[in-house]
C-alpha cells in the first residue's frame, strides 16, 4: 500500500518535472530566462553615452580597461568677445589629479560640447606657472607626437575633432594632487532669430549619471562616423568611483562648480537692447557702441545656461558693417549687411516666379500635411498679376501642376487651389527629380525665381542634389523648410546655401503654418537682390561665400573678406526691387578686430569641403583644407592641436596606468556596433541536457512500472 | 484492474515517447558540436586549396561560405578556418569574418564565434596571449591579446582603426550557461606585433 502510494508520487514528480521542462523544450532561447541570471552573475556595468556630457569633464583611466572616474573640476573661467556675429569664447578649467598616492600618474580625457558652428584654433596647458601652448599638425602626426610625449613621460595634450559639435583632449602625465589648467579658444556664429541676436553658453549640467542605475546608451543617427564616444572611452564609472569621489561630483551639481564669466559685445550695429535671461549682469557701454558685460556675481553655480540677446535698434534701410583684422600682411575683414527691422512696403515689387515643392510622403500625414496646405493656398492667394506660379508635389512620383510656371490667372489660380487642397500624403520620397522638374523652369533675370522645397525627410543622394544645384541654378534661389525632428538640417542647411536662398527649420508640428506664412511674405520683398561686392580698388579678393544671397527681412548677410590691399572705399551693389542700390562703406574707418581670418578660413574651409560634393578629387579638398588649417590654427577633420611640454615631468620607467591599455580606440571615429553581429550562443549544450534529462525521466518511469507490474 | 491495465500502457507510451524526444534532443544538441567539428576538417581542405590561389573555394557544394583565414592560437592549441560572413548560418561551421568592415588584411579584423564551440577557448586566452591569423594570401600575422572586455551588446561599439591591424575576437558571455541569447559579449583585442609580419613563400 506504502509502495503504491510512494510509486504513484514518484510518477507524478516526474510528470511534472516533465511539465516544467516542456516550456524549455519549445523555447530553448527564452531570453525571459537568460537575462536575469546574466545580469546577476556578472553585474551589467551601465555606461554613459557622450550625449550626456553636458560640460566640460575631465574623465581619468584607472587600472581596470574601460573604466574612468571623474576628475573634480575646481574653477571654470569663461571670457567671450563678440565681434558682429562672431563670438569667440575662452574656457578655461582647472582640475585636479585627487590621488595621494605617490607615482600615481594620470592620463584624463577631457570631453567638451561646443555648439555646432564652433571652431577650436587654441589649446593651452597650464602645469605650475608654465604653458604650452598647442601646435597644429595633421591628425595623424599629432597623434604621433602626442603618443611619443606620453611615452616620454611629458606633459601633453590634444584636441581632436569627434564630430562637429564634440572635442576631446588627452591630457597625459598629471602627478598626484596636481593642479592642471586646460584653456581652450573657439569661435563660433552668433543665432540671429526673429529681430534679435542670441549667444548661449552651455553651463546647465543635465541629468547626471547616478550610479547604480544603468544608463542606456541611444543610437544616433547612422553617420558611421563617432555617433558615440567609444565604449572604453565613456565611463561606467559607478563600480570604481571611490566614495570620496562621489561627494566632488555631487559638487560639481552643487555649488561647488562655479563659474565666472565676462564678455565684451561689439554688435557692429547700434543696438537697442541687450539683455541676459537667467543671470543678472551688469552691462557697461562702450564709447564705440559696444558692452562690457559681466555677471553681477562674482561666480554662479553652473545650473543653467548663459544666456545673451540683444536686438537692433530699428531702421528702414539696410545697414552695413565692416571690422578688419590685419595679419601676416593680409587684411581680412568682415562685411555684414543687416536688413531693416522695418521693411519697405511702397518699393516696387519685382514680379516673381514661385514654385512650390511640396513633399507629399507618407510621413507627411496629419497635421504637416494640413497645415502646409493652408498656408501653401493663402501664399497663391497673395500674388498678383505680374507673378507666376507652378505646385510640384513628390512622394514616390513626382507630379507638376503645370510644365512650367504659368502667369496668375482666374483659371490657372482656381486650378491650383484645387490641385493644393486636394494634396495628401502618402507614399515614399524622391526628392531629386522633383527638383530636377522645378529646375526646368525658364530663366529670367529681371523675375524672382524662388523656389520652395518643403519637406519633412531626409535629403538623400546630397551629392546629385548639389550637383544639379551647382549646374542648373542659374537666376533661380532654392529655399528650404525642414519640418518635424527627422529632417538632416545640415544637408537641408547646405542645399540652401547651393541654392543661394535661406533654410527654415520648423521643429513643432503645430508651428508650421505661421512659419510659413512668415516665409512666405518674407520672399515676397527681398529687401536686396543680385548683391555683389565691387571688385575695383581690391587686389587679391577673396571672399566667402563667393556668391552672395539676396537679403531677406530677418537674415543678416555676412561675408568674410580676404585681400592684399583694399580701396578706400568699398561699393557694394545690388537691387531693391528693380531699382538699382549701392552702398559705399569707408574701410580706413574700419574697426580693428581679432578673430576675422580665423572666421574667415572657417568660412573657405567650409566652401573647400563643399567643392567634395560637387566632384572635385578628395585629395584635393584635403590638400586645400590643409594648407588653410594649418596656417590658420583651426581643429578640422584633418588637423588636430596637440600640446607638449618640453620637460618630461613624469619619472621615466614608472608605467601610467594609461599606458597599459590600447590607445588605439582613442584616435578613431570610426566603431563598429556590437548589437549588429549576430549571437553566438547555440542551444546545444541545453539541448544535450534536456535530450538526457528526458531520457533518464523515462528510464525511472519503466523502472517504477516494472516493479509495480 | 482495468483502471490499472490503462495507466500501465498510458506509462509505457510516455516513456517511450520520452526516450524518443530526448534521443532526438540529445541528438540535434550534439549534432551542432559535431557539425563544428566536421565542417573544420572540410574547411582545413578548402583552405589547402584557398592557399594554393584558388578564389573562393566552398568547403562543400552548397555551401554559401569560403574560408578567409586561418586562426592559431598557439599555447592552446586552436587551429581554426575562418568563414567570411559573420551570420547564424556560417557560424555552426566555424568563426566567422564581419565582413563589412575590412579586408582581414589592414585595420581592425572583427572575427565572432560560437561561445560553446569553435570560441569556447576564449575563456581561457590570457593576456598578451599570441594569436597567429593567416590571410588567404598566405601572409601570417601575430597578434597579442591586450584587453578583454565584457559589453553589453545593446549598447557597446568595437572601435575601428583601418590603419594599425588588430583584431577583435567577439563571443558571448558569460560561457556555461545553459540559455544563449544573453546580452553580454566578450569582446578580446589583440594587437599586431610589428616585426613578425612574415610573408610564407608558398608556390
Amino acid at each position: 500500500m506504502l509502495y503504491t502510494h510512494l510509486r504513484s508520487s514518484v510518477v507524478r514528480l516526474l510528470l511534472s518535472v516533465l511539465i516544467t521542462a516542456f516550456p524549455l523544450l519549445i523555447l530553448p532561447t527564452a531570453r525571459l530566462f537568460a537575462q536575469p541570471a546574466e545580469s546577476l552573475s556578472t553585474g551589467i556595468v551601465p555606461t554613459m553615452s557622450i550625449n550626456e556630457v553636458t560640460e566640460g569633464t575631465l574623465l581619468f583611466r584607472t587600472n581596470q580597461p574601460g573604466r574612468f572616474t571623474p576628475a573634480p573640476v575646481m574653477k571654470t573661467d569663461v571670457q567671450i568677445a563678440v565681434i558682429g556675429i562672431i563670438a569667440r569664447t575662452t574656457v578655461r578649467q582647472e582640475f585636479t589629479n585627487p590621488s595621494e598616492k605617490k607615482g600615481d600618474w594620470l592620463e584624463g580625457i577631457y570631453v567638451f560640447p561646443l555648439p555646432e558652428t564652433a571652431a577650436v584654433d587654441h589649446l593651452r596647458m597650464k602645469v605650475g606657472e608654465r604653458i604650452i601652448e598647442g601646435q597644429i599638425k595633421e591628425r595623424g602626426e599629432a597623434k604621433k607626437v602626442f603618443e611619443q610625449a606620453k611615452q616620454a613621460g611629458k606633459r601633453a595634450s590634444l584636441v581632436e575633432q569627434e564630430r562637429p559639435n564634440i572635442f576631446t583632449t588627452s591630457v597625459a602625465n598629471i602627478g598626484p594632487g596636481e593642479h592642471i589648467t586646460v584653456e581652450i579658444e573657439y569661435q563660433e556664429t552668433v543665432r540671429y532669430d526673429q529681430g534679435q541676436f542670441q549667444l548661449r553658453f552651455p553651463m546647465a549640467v543635465g541629468q547626471r549619471y547616478i550610479p547604480g542605475t544603468p544608463v542606456i546608451v541611444e543610437d544616433q543617427e547612422p553617420n558611421g562616423t563617432g555617433t558615440m564616444l567609444d565604449t572604453d572611452r565613456v565611463p561606467d564609472a559607478s563600480r570604481i568611483t571611490p566614495p570620496g569621489q562621489h561627494h566632488s561630483q555631487g559638487s560639481i551639481n552643487g555649488s561647488g562648480n562655479s563659474v565666472s564669466l565676462s564678455l565684451t559685445l561689439t554688435p557692429g550695429f547700434p543696438v537697442a537692447k541687450v539683455a541676459s535671461l537667467f543671470h543678472p549682469v551688469i552691462a557697461i557701454p562702450d564709447p564705440d557702441g559696444g558692452y562690457q558685460i559681466s555677471l553681477r556675481k562674482d561666480a554662479v553655480p553652473a545650473d543653467r545656461d548663459f544666456q545673451l540677446t540683444w536686438v537692433p535698434a530699428p531702421s528702414t534701410e539696410p545697414t552695413a558693417t565692416v571690422l578688419t583684422e590685419q595679419r601676416n600682411g593680409e587684411t581680412y575683414a568682415m562685411l555684414m549687411l543687416v536688413p531693416p527691422t522695418h521693411s519697405n512696403d511702397t518699393a516696387p515689387r519685382m514680379p516673381r516666379d514661385l514654385t512650390f515643392v511640396i513633399d507629399t510622403s507618407g510621413s507627411m500625414a496629419g497635421p504637416s500635411i494640413e497645415q502646409a496646405k493652408s498656408s501653401l493656398a493663402a501664399a497663391l492667394t497673395r500674388l498678383t498679376t505680374q507673378d507666376r506660379f507652378n505646385v510640384i508635389q513628390f512622394n514616390n512620383t513626382v507630379r507638376s501642376l503645370f510644365s512650367t510656371p504659368q502667369p496668375v490667372r482666374t483659371a490657372a489660380m482656381r486650378k491650383a487651389l484645387r490641385y493644393v487642397d486636394g494634396l495628401s500624403a502618402d507614399g515614399g520620397t524622391e526628392m531629386l527629380p522633383a527638383l530636377r522638374q522645378a529646375l526646368k523652369s525658364q530663366q529670367d533675370s529681371s523675375r524672382l525665381q524662388q523656389i520652395i522645397l518643403i519637406t519633412d525627410g531626409q535629403i538623400g543622394n546630397e551629392d546629385e542634389l548639389f550637383e544639379l544645384l551647382t549646374h542648373r541654378l542659374g537666376t533661380r534661389r532654392v529655399f528650404t523648410v525642414g519640418i518635424g525632428a527627422t529632417p538632416n538640417s545640415y544637408l537641408m542647411r547646405k542645399t540652401a546655401e547651393f541654392g543661394r536662398g535661406t533654410f527654415t527649420y520648423i521643429g513643432n508640428v503645430n508651428e508650421i503654418k505661421d512659419r510659413l506664412d512668415g516665409l512666405f511674405k518674407k520672399l515676397e520683398y527681398p529687401v536686396l537682390n543680385g548683391i555683389q561686392l565691387d571688385r575695383t580698388g581690391w587686389t587679391g579678393l577673396e571672399h566667402y561665400p563667393a556668391h552672395i544671397a539676396d537679403l531677406y527681412e530677418g537674415e543678416p548677410i555676412i561675408l568674410a573678406v580676404k585681400a592684399s590691399s583694399l580701396p578706400d572705399q568699398a561699393m557694394l551693389l545690388g537691387q531693391i526691387g528693380t531699382q538699382p542700390w549701392s552702398l559705399s562703406l569707408s574701410m580706413k574707418q574700419a574697426t580693428a578686430r581679432g578673430g576675422l581670418s580665423v572666421y574667415w578660413a572657417r568660412q573657405k574651409i567650409s566652401a573647400l569641403m563643399d567643392e567634395a560634393f560637387t566632384g572635385t578629387a578628395e585629395e584635393t579638398v584635403r590638400k586645400g583644407v590643409l594648407d588653410v588649417a594649418l596656417a590658420h590654427h583651426l581643429v578640422s577633420k584633418y588637423t588636430s592641436l596637440v600640446a607638449v611640454d618640453v620637460t618630461p615631468a613624469r619619472p621615466t620607467g614608472k608605467s601610467e596606468p594609461g599606458q597599459t591599455q590600447s590607445t588605439k580606440s582613442e584616435e578613431d571615429q570610426e566603431s563598429a556596433s556590437l548589437a549588429g553581429l549576430p549571437k553566438t550562443g547555440t542551444s546545444g549544450s541545453v539541448q544535450l541536457l534536456l535530450g538526457l534529462l528526458l531520457i533518464v525521466t523515462a528510464a525511472i518511469l519503466w523502472r517504477v512500472q516494472r516493479a509495480a507490474a | 484492474m482495468k483502471g490499472r491495465q490503462i495507466k500501465t500502457r498510458v506509462v509505457t507510451i510516455l516513456a517511450y515517447s520520452l526516450v524518443l524526444v530526448g534521443l532526438a534532443q540529445a541528438c540535434s544538441g550534439a549534432w551542432i558540436y559535431m557539425k563544428a567539428q566536421l565542417a573544420q576538417v572540410l574547411l582545413q581542405r578548402a583552405w589547402a586549396g584557398t592557399l594554393a590561389g584558388q578564389q573562393d573555394v566552398k568547403p562543400w557544394p552548397w555551401a554559401d561560405t569560403w574560408p578567409i583565414a586561418r586562426l592559431i592560437v598557439p599555447r592552446l592549441g586552436i587551429d581554426q578556418i575562418v568563414l567570411e560572413g559573420a551570420y547564424g548560418r556560417t557560424l555552426a561551421f566555424g568563426p566567422a569574418h564581419v565582413e563589412s568592415w575590412s579586408d582581414a588584411r589592414e585595420g581592425t579584423v572583427i572575427l565572432t564565434g560560437h561561445r560553446d564551440t569553435h570560441f569556447a577557448f576564449l575563456e581561457h586566452v590570457q593576456t598578451s596571449e599570441r594569436i597567429v591569423l593567416q590571410s588567404s594570401n598566405g601572409l601570417i600575422r601575430s597578434y597579442r591579446v591586450s584587453d578583454h572586455r565584457i559589453v553589453d551588446s545593446k549598447s557597446g561599439r568595437i572601435p575601428l582603426d583601418r590603419e594599425h591591424p588588430a583584431l577583435v575576437l567577439v563571443t558571448c558571455y558569460p560561457f556555461h550557461t545553459a540559455i544563449p541569447g544573453g546580452p553580454l559579449r566578450l569582446v578580446v583585442t589583440a594587437e599586431a606585433e610589428d616585426i613578425e609580419v612574415e610573408r610564407k613563400v608558398r608556390r
